[in-house]
């Protein structure tokens, strides 16, 4: 008898697919349900958004800003605001300092549940993320309250904010607050500590710390592998060291540092510690102030000014890159994107892994597909 | 059931003469014809349910708006999957394609024949009627790997491999713990082992609560090869935590990924139909099919007493810990002990053995998987064939060799 002829298949995962969170194509080469090799194609949400900053105006690129990361559009439009304004040296109103950091910490907290809740539909649990989805929805109230928006606010402008907080914002905010741990607790009975998904997630996609470090992965991935690296903590912006919190790293206590357990579990922990900066803002927060800083109706920073701006984003670090030539449109305004950088180290991670492996790490390495392409 | 129909039919004035051969055959065919009916009404019916318990369990309120409180919406679906168009893929196997869903649909339907829902209907009440439908049910995956090979879809062909490899699998475990029960029974007859789990518990009967004879508390082997049951179960039709097969956020749909319309519709309907299968078997294998639980009306009245004390608790539990008041179970329990203590005729009632009490069975089984598939994750596939090689395999054979002591040393079995 012959041997029989085996060979490996290409599998193109997406970009129709319901686990590449948006439209992303792994192409797979699978022996069995064995991955060898992984490679994302992206661009299939391409809109060149840095080709269209180079030809608007500093403000009119703010909402093309929310459109990148669209989970996390809050986060995007305060770190484009704090690059401008470090441009320009703008000193912003202590009120408006309070509200964006507010606002940035709950989007965290509804990005954060995105991703446990896709997490959970990934490993195969479909009532945590409807669970999670309750509760985000419930901040979006707060968004749209504030902003109209429930999606791309566009509220955190250059020189501070589009409106002020409408009447009754802050009492439930409180209201959200104290409730929000039960929940947390409820998706820890639910999903966290069930047995079959710590078997699905602990020690599958150990994401090495040099692994992480070359492929400039950040955010909770790196502290998932045990890096206690925050933007927030390291460089402060806005007034976070104003805030008691720490930072969580993930600690191997399902199986080793840096696997997929560690890496949903940095995000559960995250969400508590928002939470806990979010309290402080609410009640440091001056009750009377203006929302919006004295700024020219054109801004133009100096010629040849350029700044790299570095912001701790849900996903990791959110860098604007901008120079100018003295006009009041940017000459290049370049994003760094975490996600991308995140997405990259998917191949290193996720070979010699099933097939539903590599779903579990892309889910646990929660990107926008938005954010990766722009 | 076919020769006392048949007998029937001949015994009606106004019957046509006709040879017994003949009212023979329509009466199988009146008979599956009704089965058929059952399966189709019932799956209609569990899709509806299943949205219902999934909704409620996720705080939603599922369908609304097809009728009262959406109990026409499956209705309306199945409607619009019949209007739906047939699309086969140009590079689809077509001839396999088609007659995939068939299969497995028949498979499933056939298995209904053995299934005793009473005492006197039973559709074919066949000597070997266990061994009939363990092995009448695995002809599925022949269908489910015929209609993934079939769509010339690679994510079909993981379904359909993973399904193979799987439901191959699960069936030896299955096999041996119930191997277990018919040891116990002796007999491979549905009615016959429901027979034998009559009278009172030869095990518990120090415990003051009058539990019924049925074999999962007849003896420890044979409680855990309920459990084992229940999982293995689980697994041969494809559901969560075992629903790798059609795993939606791995594989899409798995086998069923290109079909669409009646065809798709064929899946769902013998999905449910595998569901309410395994659920009618569990009933008759471990609790007593339709045999009730009370065995005198005395113990009808105490144990409706105990658990109205159970129901009590519970709710109690439940407003202390989330503040909810859970009224459902203590009113239908509290409604029927009244009943049973004022009424003399509905504590004889419930005492008898009957469509009601297996249908009771099998709807709290249906809830169970039903639950088991909104609160657990999936299994990984290697982790899957773990759980049966390394885990169910090695526990139901000691469970056979344990059983088997027992009977020696109950004096059931001498040597």
């Amino acid at each position: 008898m012959g041997r029989l002829h085996t060979e490996e298949m290409i599998l193109n995962m997406g970009p129709q697919h319901p686990s590449t969170h948006g439209v992303l194509r792994l192409k797979l080469i699978t022996d069995g349900e064995i991955v060898s090799h992984v490679e994302p194609v992206i661009g299939y949400l391409h809109r060149s958004f840095e080709k269209h900053a180079e030809n608007l105006e500093y403000q009119m690129v703010s909402p093309f800003v929310d459109r990148a990361d669209y989970i996390a559009a809050m986060n995007n439009g305060h770190a484009y605001a704090i690059a401008v304004e470090k441009m320009l040296g703008i000193e912003l109103p202590p009120r408006v300092e309070y509200i964006r950091v507010i606002m940035a910490e709950f989007q965290r907290i509804a990005s954060h549940l995105i991703a446990v809740g896709t997490f959970g539909l990934d490993v195969g649990g479909i009532t945590p993320f409807i669970y999670c989805m309750r509760e985000r929805e419930l901040i979006l109230d707060l968004f749209e309250m504030a902003s109209g928006a429930r999606l791309l606010y566009n509220y955190i402008w250059i020189g501070g904010l589009a409106h002020d907080l409408p009447a009754g914002w802050v009492e439930k905010a409180y209201e959200f607050l104290d409730e929000f741990d039960f929940h947390v607790e409820e998706y820890n009975r639910i999903l966290t500590t069930n047995k079959i998904f710590i078997e699905r997630t602990a020690d599958v996609g150990v994401l090495p710390v040099e692994v992480a470090i070359n492929y400039g992965v950040t955010g909770p991935n790196l502290r998932g592998s045990g890096i206690p690296f925050d933007v927030r903590k390291n460089q402060p912006y806005s007034f976070y060291d104003r805030f008691e919190w720490k930072v969580p790293v993930g600690e191997g206590a399902m199986g080793s540092v840096g696997d997929s357990w560690d890496r949903y579990m940095v995000r559960i922990e995250e969400m508590l510690e928002s939470a806990k900066i979010i309290r402080q803002a609410l009640d440091q927060l001056p009750a009377e102030g203006d929302v919006k800083a004295a700024i020219p109706k054109k801004i133009r920073p100096p010629k040849g000014a350029e700044i790299y701006s570095r912001y701790e984003n849900p996903r990791g670090e959110l860098g604007f890159y901008i120079r100018s030539d003295g006009t009041n449109i940017p000459t290049r305004v370049k994003m760094r994107s975490p996600a991308f950088s995140n997405i990259s180290a998917l191949n290193e991670i996720s070979q010699g892994w099933m097939m539903s492996d590599v779903i579990t790490i892309l889910g646990s390495l929660d990107i926008v597909l938005g954010e990766i392409d722009r | 059931m076919i020769e006392s129909m048949a007998n029937w039919f001949l015994s009606l004035t106004w019957f046509p003469q006709m040879e017994l051969a003949s009212v023979k055959l329509l009466s199988v065919l009146l008979v599956g014809a009704g089965l058929f009916a059952f399966i189709a009404v019932n799956a209609i019916v569990l899709v509806y349910v299943e949205r219902k318990v999934s909704a409620f369990m996720q705080v939603r309120l599922g369908p609304m708006r097809v009728g009262p409180y959406g109990t026409l919406q499956t209705v309306a679906d199945a409607l619009k999957l019949l209007l739906k168009e047939d699309i086969i893929p140009t590079l689809a196997d077509s001839i396999l394609f088609r007659v995939g869903p068939f299969i497995i649909l028949i498979s499933a339907i056939v298995a209904f024949a053995a299934i005793p829902f009473s005492p006197t209907v039973t559709a074919a009440d066949m000597s070997i009627g266990l061994y009939y439908i363990v092995s009448i049910s695995s002809i599925v995956v022949v269908g489910i790997v015929m209609s993934g090979w079939a769509s010339n879809n690679k994510w079909s062909l993981y379904g359909a491999m993973r399904s193979a490899a799987q439901i191959v699998s699960y069936e030896i475990p299955v096999g041996l713990t119930l191997l277990a029960v018919v040891a116990m029974a002796g007999s491979l007859n549905m009615n016959e082992i429901i027979i034998a789990q009559g009278g009172s518990s030869n095990l518990f009967h120090w415990i003051p609560l009058p539990l019924p004879n049925w074999y999962m508390f007849n003896n420890p082997f044979l409680f855990i090869a309920f459990f084992m049951y229940i999982i293995g179960a689980t697994a041969e039709i494809n559901r969560t935590p075992f629903d790798l097969p059609e795993s939606e956020s791995e594989l899409v749909a798995g086998f069923m990924t290109e079909y669409s319309g009646i065809r798709w519709a064929l899946f769902f309907l013998s999905e449910y139909a595998n569901f309410t299968l395994v659920a009618f078997l569990t009933a008759v294998v471990f609790m007593g099919g339709w045999q009730s639980p009370f065995e005198t009306i005395f113990a009808a009245k105490t144990s409706l007493l105990v658990l109205l004390a159970l129901a009590l608790a519970w709710t109690g539990y439940v407003k202390t810990k989330a503040n909810r008041l859970s009224i459902y179970p203590l009113a239908i329990i509290g409604l029927s002990t009244i009943a049973a203590w004022l009424f003399p005729g509905f504590a004889i009632w419930i005492t008898e053995p009957g469509l009601f009490w297996i249908a009771m069975k099998v709807l709290s089984l249906i809830f169970l998987l039903m639950w088991f598939r909104w609160t657990f994750p999936r299994l990984r596939v290697d982790q899957l064939m773990y759980v049966s090689w390394k885990v169910l395999m090695p526990i139901a054979l000691f469970n056979l060799i344990g059983v088997a002591t027992w009977m020696w040393l109950t004096g059931e079995i001498q040597f």
